[in-house]
């Protein structure tokens, strides 16, 4: 069984500060990590690599520096990675995201299944995974929880609802996308990380994967951002409460049912 | 363990590097160092498990992926209950290949990447949550013979819980005992010794000049004879004070402090 | 990219809202759509078309018609009892090409979100996700998607001015249902699967739907939420009894999740939920910045903490110092049940 996983480098954030004037959170320290939900892509991969045996490959699409994300992979599990990378892909939206990712999986060739996080901390679309579904035209399943049986024909998965959950079969090739749920990603060991020190990526560029120029990039995206605002106004004036619990309650029941909430 | 006091073995803690280290070959390279020269003085060299809470890598591992050669009952392992079943196991299997038998069993500190065993993974029925005792009597009852299983013992926290600890602890198979950093002198420690005069402690000495850290991480304030603390003069009293029990060096210097050891174990 | 839109902004027309059905019955966030739609339509001075597919949903067109819709385009067909997003993806993407609407909107839930991206690449077409605002550019008729980016610290205003249709997913609860108006009426057009369009490629063997823990966050109104000062799954339960009284529901932070004390349907946050309730009450929960940017869009956040310097107390519209376990008592005396 050949998996590719595809990850994201985020920026992360660190301590939380509240700006007092404007109630918004100040990032402070941007480190760029792996993007939290790709570990639990990557290692539901390892998991099924090591219980049916295959292979599993890491890509992701990014800047020169994004092969740490893909070595975070390597040393958990994963044998090889990729590293698609080009100038050309500046700019691009989640469709020509899609676009390039299901090129280069062809590229990989062979390829049984693609696990995805369910959205990326950033752009917080959730739209790349069901979109390489689409570009590849193979059948998906989001918000899986499980992954209770696999083989070559077919997958079995458990999709988390907001009323309950189902279960469905679905043929290979498929591309899933994972919730924190499924699994508890494990933690490098000493040989994982001099492996995946040691491990040459490729980087492949637009021309590699035959993507077709108008399709990629700036001119492949059908989304622009036209504009930012700061977000509307938080009330500035904040009510602190320090009495009883019974004057607090008190005191707060009154402000909810001036806003007829209660 | 015995053995160790007899002949005047010092303990000396190593840590592993940590997990996420960027300078993991410098890292590496370090530990490496300081092994072989643990090795040389014919020192035990005492390797942490995910010290306070931050992800290292594991001892056994490393000693297998640089190639270092453990001398014969001169490595000591500390193994926490924040493994999954199938990581305590690779990591006793990992000990018993480098012919390694001395653990430090101890509940260890978690964080939220690190998994913990649950009591139904090795089969401890009747607790909550697992600590070292079920852990210890695992080890006992899966790995039988192969291991001489040591406990901590803190001398800061109230008198009797500790106590009544010490005793589950012994009776689950503890076969040894490894103190808190005690200062000189411990009343609470001297009661331990005079209560169980059959079983080896052995006292940790602070050897770091920050004596206040010390004093953060148990509460209060601790007094010491020398101002500032001197930690080689300190060890000397305390080998004084201790005569009958083995040391367990942290924080040692191995620039500074390495040397000085060499004739302080009278 | 091209192709798309030939003469293509003068034929393309009318405002679509993809309806949200479980169980063959047309869902609330429809409605809130369908109110939304309603006025971009006025605007552009077009129909507004509700699609809905399921096993049953013929049944559903009247209360369409009566929250503004024009024109119900229905899928009615035992084979889409269950969630088959292949088959769902096939038969919209046939639709949107016979009909061209100029604009496909849909609720951003579990079932939207794994829908509508599917059916945007193969449509080729821009789609923006969890839009909070949406609006028709007065000069040139474009669709202006709003929605937050970087955890809500900045909104972004994104257009798609050569493709069509524009699309967008919008969350529960952002959007306003019109007051249903029965003397309403439209048109019905009865569309039916085609043969290719039963791709066969997934199979739904089981369904299992959760009344008793049913966390519907996305939908409510209230959510009390609890971090590690909750202490345990106890403490949970006296959320939940403050949680019933309101009709909210009862949401966690990462760590509350992570120890065991509730499960992850619960969880607000980065890794959770994101969520828009009118009320936010967090009981001991600092306000990591990933728990932040999951909540942050609430309209009244309330915070209870021992500590009152905490990141959430700080944000919070009303701080109150205390200790949760006598507090959230005190609030369930003073609000009387419903």
């Amino acid at each position: 069984m050949k998996i590719v996983v595809c990850v994201k480098q985020v920026p992360g954030s660190n301590d939380a500060k509240i700006d007092p004037e404007t109630k918004r959170i100040i990032r402070e320290g941007i480190k760029a990590v792996t993007n939290p939900f790709d570990t639990y892509a990557v290692e539901e991969a390892v998991r099924i690599k090591e219980k049916i045996g295959g292979e599993v490959v890491v890509l992701t699409m990014g800047p020169p520096r994004a092969d740490i994300v893909l070595r975070e992979g390597i040393s958990v599990g994963a044998d090889k990675a990729v590293l698609l990378s080009d100038r050309a892909f500046g700019g691009s939206d989640t469709w020509a995201t899609s676009y390039a990712l299901a090129r280069a999986i062809e590229k990989i060739g062979g390829v049984d299944l693609v696990i995805c996080g369910k959205q990326a901390i950033d752009g917080d679309t959730a739209q790349v995974g069901p979109g390489i579904a689409a570009q590849l035209d193979w059948p998906q399943a989001t918000y899986v929880m499980a992954v209770p049986e696999i083989t070559a024909a077919g997958i079995q998965v458990k999709r988390m609802h907001e009323d309950g959950w189902d279960q469905c079969e679905i043929k290979l090739p498929a591309v899933l996308t994972v919730v924190k749920d499924i699994n508890q990603p494990r933690i490098p060991t000493l040989k994982g990380r001099l492996a995946a020190q040691k491990i040459e990526i490729p980087t492949w560029t637009a021309a590699d994967i035959g993507a077709d120029p108008a399709l990629i990039g700036l001119n492949g995206s059908p989304t622009r951002v036209v504009k930012t605002n700061p977000p509307p106004e938080r009330s500035k004036a904040s009510l602190k409460l320090n009495g009883t619990p019974e004057d607090s309650a008190r005191r707060l029941v009154r402000e909810l049912r001036l806003r007829g909430l209660v | 363990m015995q053995q160790h006091i007899d002949n005047k073995t010092y303990h000396v803690e190593i840590l592993p590097p940590k997990q996420d280290s960027e300078k993991l070959d410098a890292d590496l390279e370090l530990f490496a160092t300081k092994f072989k020269r643990v090795m040389e003085s014919g020192y035990c060299a005492c390797l942490t498990d995910n010290a306070m809470g931050n992800l290292a890598f594991q001892g056994p591992e490393m000693l297998e992926e640089l190639g270092l050669e453990p001398k014969k009952d001169l490595v000591m392992i500390h193994l926490n209950t924040f493994h999954t079943k199938e990581n305590l196991d690779g990591i006793l299997n990992s000990c018993k290949a480098l012919k390694i038998r001395q653990l430090l069993v101890i509940t260890g500190d978690g964080s939220d990447r690190l998994p913990k065993l649950a009591p139904s993974d090795i089969g401890a029925e009747g607790v909550e949550s697992v600590t070292s005792v079920e852990l210890l009597k695992y080890i006992v009852r899966e790995y039988p013979g192969d291991f001489e299983l040591g406990v901590a013992f803190n001398p800061y926290e109230p008198e009797e819980h500790e106590a009544a600890k010490m005793e589950r602890k012994l009776a689950a198979g503890a076969e040894f005992i490894i103190t808190q950093p005690v200062i000189e002198r411990n009343e609470i420690v001297d009661k331990l010794l005079a209560k169980y005069p059959t079983i080896p402690v052995i006292v940790e000495a602070w050897m770091s000049k920050k004596i206040d850290l010390l004093s953060e991480a148990v509460g209060y304030e601790i007094k010491t004879a020398t101002d500032p603390f001197d930690p080689i003069a300190t060890l000397k009293i305390l080998h004084q004070n201790y005569r009958k029990c083995g040391i367990y060096l942290s924080l040692l210097g191995f620039k500074t402090q390495y040397d000085l050891i060499a004739n302080t174990w009278k | 990219m091209m192709a798309n839109t030939d003469k293509a902004r003068v034929s393309y027309k009318n405002i679509w809202v993809v309806a949200e059905v479980m169980g063959g019955k047309v869902q609330k966030v429809t409605y809130e759509l369908l109110g939304a739609a309603r006025a971009l339509a006025n605007k552009r001075k077009s129909e507004l078309w509700c699609i809905v597919m399921g096993d049953g949903v013929s049944r559903e067109t009247e209360a369409l018609f009566h929250g503004g819709a024009d024109v119900a385009l229905t899928i009615d067909d035992p084979r889409l009892s269950r969630f088959l997003d292949e088959d769902e993806a096939s038969a919209l993407v046939r639709l949107i090409g016979k009909h061209k609407p100029e604009v496909v909107i849909c609720g951003a839930t579990t079932r939207g979100r794994a829908l509508i991206p599917r059916v945007a690449v193969k449509s080729n077409c821009g789609l923006t996700a969890d839009c909070t605002g949406l609006d028709i550019d007065s000069e040139n008729g474009d669709l202006l998607q709003t929605r937050p980016a970087f955890g809500g610290n900045i909104m972004a205003t994104i257009r798609c001015s050569n493709h069509r249709p524009q699309m967008s997913t919008v969350r529960p609860r952002v959007m306003t249902a019109l007051k249903p108006d029965p003397s309403r009426t439209g048109r019905i057009i009865r569309e039916k699967l085609r043969p290719t369009e039963i791709t066969d490629l997934k199979k739904v063997i089981e369904v299992f739907h959760d009344t008793e823990n049913a966390v519907n966050l996305a939908d409510a109104r209230f959510i009390i939420s609890g971090g590690r000062g909750v202490k345990g799954p106890e403490g949970f339960k006296l959320l939940k009894t403050l949680a019933e009284r309101v009709n909210g529901a009862v949401g966690a932070s990462r760590a509350a999740v992570d120890s065991g004390w509730v499960p992850y349907n619960h969880q607000v946050g980065q890794t959770g939920q994101t969520v828009q309730a009118t009320v936010y009450l967090a009981c001991g929960i600092s306000g990591q910045i990933q728990h932040l940017v999951g909540m942050q869009s609430c309209d009244y956040i309330i915070a209870i903490d021992k500590n009152p310097d905490t990141p959430m107390m700080q944000l919070a519209d009303v701080a109150i110092v205390g200790d949760l376990f006598e507090v959230i008592p005190a609030l369930v005396k003073e609000i009387p049940k419903t």
